[in-house]
């Protein structure tokens, strides 16, 4: 963990009269897994969307790769290289697999200087990607409307995976999947990791944060109620953390 | 349900419109005499132009999941734009260009301006101060018409110069120049949302704007661009209109939003967006065109044209609802 990617300092939102994040602090390594956690409502999802673009925050600052960041568009985060799996999965349901697996990055070849969409090599690439990731999708041309809900997650994994950048922002990415597609999701994470990539995870399932996460941080009515290493922590204490019966950071180091 | 019946039936409701249109032709040529020559299918093709080029621009916007009602005004003012610089009679100033076939590009590039500048204007509202395209485009579609009827004091322009002309009266294959204008647009634009990633991302954002938003597409951009193209070639239809009429009067082109609206929605665009494709629409166009020279051969007073186009309106609606629910139990 060499380096910070991405520090946020004093993130605060307000939608209206809610206040969702009072003040949010803490930053993410080159490489390092950080499991978020916390209640429903606790801020999670606003934050992750802050981060990726999707909003602005109301005051607050944060700095990518050394460098005053803020992004007023998905399409600025993506440039800047931070990739993002929604809660709500992102999927254009009217089109087919290959066609949102490439959504806004689509391969083109010239023909008489107008970009016409190159389906095979698209194909091709998707087919490829999703193969090595063991998922199975009887045709890519099927509309997606037409799979399931952990078709659907898998391929927005792979979408990510695939595209991979710098930073990585998970918002429950495994609630639809198996038990099988779960453990090849958490192994890609890892394996995203190990090639320097930051990961941000958002879960409600304590065993999966704590098998892939480097480091868990608890939001608690839009505040950081913990920040610590996984090795000095437990399940119990998270929980703690989570339901607020502790100090704001002053997570116990039982384990 | 197996996959294979599924697969036939989506097939199906993907090609409806080929399978009314040929079903409507076959009818008539039995039923009425005289239907069926080549004659009359060159008639049907040819008096689909004008409703088939802004049947094009309408589908665009439906597809992105908006709506565009002014596309009638918007043909209208350009043809009575066309009319009063190129005419010779009536409120037509018969402005002459040296060489003459300088009119044609001089005066596409008028009604087509005029069209995109509508159309911006349309799309700027909708997109950027989140209003209602209905709304938006419905009044644009009364107070275009009312600069219509304003600057033709309610009179009309005649005698369009003979170089514009030429298009109507030209014919290759039978069919007249203006008809392949039309023909030679459904190519274009079919191409363009089919194998583009402009048109790729247009069918997107109908299908779910928060997620082509965040995959980083300019979905503002887009949604402008869109309204602009529907404005042009609603101009472009206004062109053809002036052509075809020789000139133009300030009612000119009432109820063909219907027409396009019917067709549009009967050719297999959904209204809540990101379903169908152009094709499609110009098979609900001749579809149309059909059902009015089958009305005109029977001799039916005009009146009774109007309440079959209002019932096909409402057919085309239900149709659409129809196949949600059936394609919502086949997903
Ligand atoms: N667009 C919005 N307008 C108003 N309030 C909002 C909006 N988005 C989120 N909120 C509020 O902000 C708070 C935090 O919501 P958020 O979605 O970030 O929670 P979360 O931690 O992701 O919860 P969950 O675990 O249920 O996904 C909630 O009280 C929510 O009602
Ligand atoms: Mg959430």
């Amino acid at each position: 963990m060499t380096g910070k990617l991405l520090v946020l300092d004093n993130i605060r939102k307000n939608f209206g009269a809610i206040e969702a994040l009072k003040g949010i602090s803490f930053s993410i390594g080159k490489g390092e897994v950080v499991a978020l956690l916390g209640d429903n409502g606790a801020g999670k999802s606003t934050l992750v969307k802050i981060i990726s673009g999707g909003l602005q925050p109301t005051s607050g600052r944060m700095l990518f790769e050394g460098e005053e960041y803020q992004a007023k568009s998905p399409a600025q985060a993506k440039d800047a290289g931070i990739e993002t799996v929604y809660q709500d999965l992102s999927l254009c349901t009217n089109v087919d697999v290959v066609g949102n697996f490439f959504m806004g990055r689509e391969i083109t070849r010239k023909v008489a200087g107008i970009p016409i969409l190159d389906e095979r090599a698209m194909e091709t690439i998707t087919r490829k990607a999703l193969t090595d990731a063991g998922t199975r999708i009887p045709s890519l041309r099927t509309k997606v409307e037409h799979l399931s809900g952990g078709q659907r997650q898998a391929i927005e994994l792979n979408r990510f995976v695939h595209w991979g950048g710098k930073l990585v922002l998970l918002d429950e990415p495994f609630a639809a999947l198996g038990v099988e597609q779960t453990r090849r999701g958490l192994d890609m994470i890892r394996h995203v990791a190990n090639q320097g990539i930051g990961v941000v995870i958002i879960t409600h399932i304590m065993q999966q944060a704590f098998q892939v996460a480097d480091r868990i941080v608890v939001i608690r009515h839009g505040v950081v109620a913990g920040d610590v290493e996984r090795s000095k922590t437990s399940p119990d204490a998270v929980i703690e953390m989570i339901t607020g019966q502790t100090l704001a950071g002053a997570g116990p180091a039982s384990g | 349900m197996t996959s294979q019946t599924r697969k036939i039936l989506e097939f199906v409701l993907d090609n409806l419109v080929w399978f009314m249109l040929a079903f409507v032709l076959a009818v008539f040529s039995a039923l009425i005499p005289n239907y069926f020559q080549t004659g009359i299918f060159t008639n049907i093709i040819e008096a689909s132009s004008v409703l088939g080029v802004m049947s094009i621009g309408l589908a665009l916007v439906i597809i992105t999941g908006h709506m565009d009602l002014s596309v009638e005004s918007v043909a209208a003012l350009s043809a009575m734009a066309v009319g009063i610089l190129f005419c010779s009679a009536g409120i037509g100033i018969g402005i002459k260009l040296s060489p003459e076939w300088l009119m044609v590009p001089v005066s596409l590039l008028v009604a087509c301006a005029i069209g995109a500048l509508i159309g911006f204007f349309n799309g700027f509202l909708v997109v950027k101060l989140k209003m209602s395209a209905f709304i938006i485009t419905l009044a644009s579609f009364i107070w275009v018409r009312g600069i219509v009827l304003a600057i033709s004091g309610g009179r009309s322009a005649q005698d369009l110069a003979p170089a514009i002309r030429w298009f109507a009266i030209e014919r290759l294959l039978g069919i007249p120049l203006s008809a392949w204008i039309a023909i030679a647009c459904f190519l274009l634009f079919s191409v363009m949302m089919a194998k583009t990633p402009f048109g790729r991302h247009l069918v997107m954002i109908g299908g779910n704007e928060t997620a082509t938003f965040r995959a980083g597409i300019p979905v503002n951009r887009n949604l402008i661009l869109a309204f602009v193209m529907a404005g042009a070639i609603a101009g472009l239809a206004g062109w053809l209109l002036a052509i075809r009429t020789s000139g133009a009067t300030a009612n000119l082109g009432v109820g063909l939003l219907f027409n396009a609206f019917a067709a549009v929605v009967i050719g297999g665009i959904s209204l809540k967006g990101g379903v169908g494709g152009l094709p499609g629409v110009y098979a609900g166009v001749l579809l149309l065109s059909s059902i009015n020279t089958a009305i005109n051969l029977m001799g039916l007073p005009a009146n009774y044209t109007q309440v079959i186009h209002g019932l096909l309106v409402l057919a085309a609606v239900l149709l659409d609802m129809f196949k949600q629910r059936l394609r919502a139990r086949l997903a």
